[in-house]
């Protein structure tokens, strides 16, 4: 009896650990916060910035609002603000002053690759990027503007820019900006020049004072919207 | 009788005060091993209703059925096949079977003693 008891014992004490320790690993959880403080901050500034613009935003919303209580003519502030929300989304024509960037094939004595045919599209993604983090308001690739829908994909070895082939090269980008010269600097230091670089392109920017990008050609796929018609 | 439940509480707190955890990939082998225990442990309460409870057959019933299990797990994960289940669904049948076992067992003693009084 005594011994039996113990063999017990021992087997409810095994299975009480092991619900335990089972526990305790299933309820760890399953990513755990591992910034430092730096990186919080970053995460806290960029949550401000967040908020910034949508207040700038909100504001503007406001103002638009004000004008149209204001105004007898409503139709011509909805045409401002149509237009605006068109040269925003990439609709119209831009002039401005900006940078002309121009990417190029070049080989060195000691190359052995086959031939390059065009820009493989992960290096113009990086380059977009980057430039749209130092500050660039309008991008077009060859004849083709970039809106926030562009895709940038591969098809039979060569790049399609909103479903049209490139260019041949060489291949211009044109950037509109507030701070031409920064955004020059900038990409010549580059990781995005240093990719094209390795890639065997030749990677030059010029700052433009005058600079004209076609308008996004296309018509918009719009997925998530629809107009809402008022009940007549 | 009291004595086992203590030894739960004990692995209890022991589980959760020592604060162990380990790696996902290794709980199938501590599920296995959970299984193994309560199924001997039931095992054994069924034997001792029949009154054939052996010291010799409980142990060696217990680390065969786990080492049979945690290979089959492990086997399981090295070959893609969820071998593990068998040892579950083995387990499992045992538990539910030995359950039924000691409940009808527990009611028969019941009602004998309600008509002897």
């Amino acid at each position: 009896m005594k011994i039996r008891m113990i063999l017990y014992t021992f087997l409810t004490t095994m299975i009480g650990l092991l619900i335990a320790v089972l526990f305790q690993s299933n309820s760890e959880p399953d990513s755990r916060d591992t910034r430092n403080i730096g990186e919080l901050r970053q995460a806290l500034i960029s949550e401000r910035e967040t908020q910034q613009t949508l207040n700038e935003e909100l504001n503007r919303q406001m103002e638009i609002l004000y004008q149209l209580e204001q105004t007898e003519d409503v139709e011509l502030v909805m045409g401002d603000v149509m237009e605006d929300l068109q040269e925003q989304a990439g609709l119209t024509e831009v002039t401005g002053s900006g940078l002309l960037i121009e990417i190029d094939i070049v080989f060195d004595e000691n190359y052995t690759g086959g031939g390059i045919k065009s820009v493989p599209p992960y290096l113009l993604r990086l380059l977009i990027n980057e430039l749209n983090i130092q500050g660039a308001q309008h991008i077009a690739i060859g004849n083709q503007r970039i809106v926030s829908t562009t895709a940038i994909r591969e098809a039979n070895g060569r790049t399609l820019v909103n479903g049209n082939w490139l260019s041949q090269f060489p291949i211009e980008i044109k950037v509109i900006a507030d701070d031409p010269e920064s955004i020059h600097h900038a990409m010549m230091s580059s990781q995005a020049s240093d990719l094209f670089n390795y890639d065997n392109f030749r990677f030059s920017s010029t700052p433009i004072d005058n600079l004209t990008l076609p308008s996004f050609d296309k018509n918009y796929r719009v997925r998530f919207m629809e107009p809402v018609q008022e009940d007549s | 009788m009291w004595l086992p439940l203590i030894g739960l509480l004990l692995g209890l707190l022991l589980g959760f005060f020592t604060n162990v955890n380990i790696p996902e990939q290794y709980s199938i082998y501590l599920g296995m091993g959970f299984l193994a225990a309560f199924s001997t442990l039931l095992g054994g309460a069924r034997a001792q209703f029949d009154n054939e409870f052996d010291e010799k057959i409980f142990i060696t019933g217990f680390f065969t059925n786990l080492i049979l299990a945690i290979t089959l797990a492990f086997l399981g994960v090295h070959l893609g096949v969820d071998l593990y289940l068998a040892a579950v669904f083995a387990f499992g049948v045992r538990i539910f079977h030995n359950i039924a076992l000691i409940r009808r067992m527990l009611l028969k003693n019941w009602s004998n003693k309600k008509e002897n009084e």
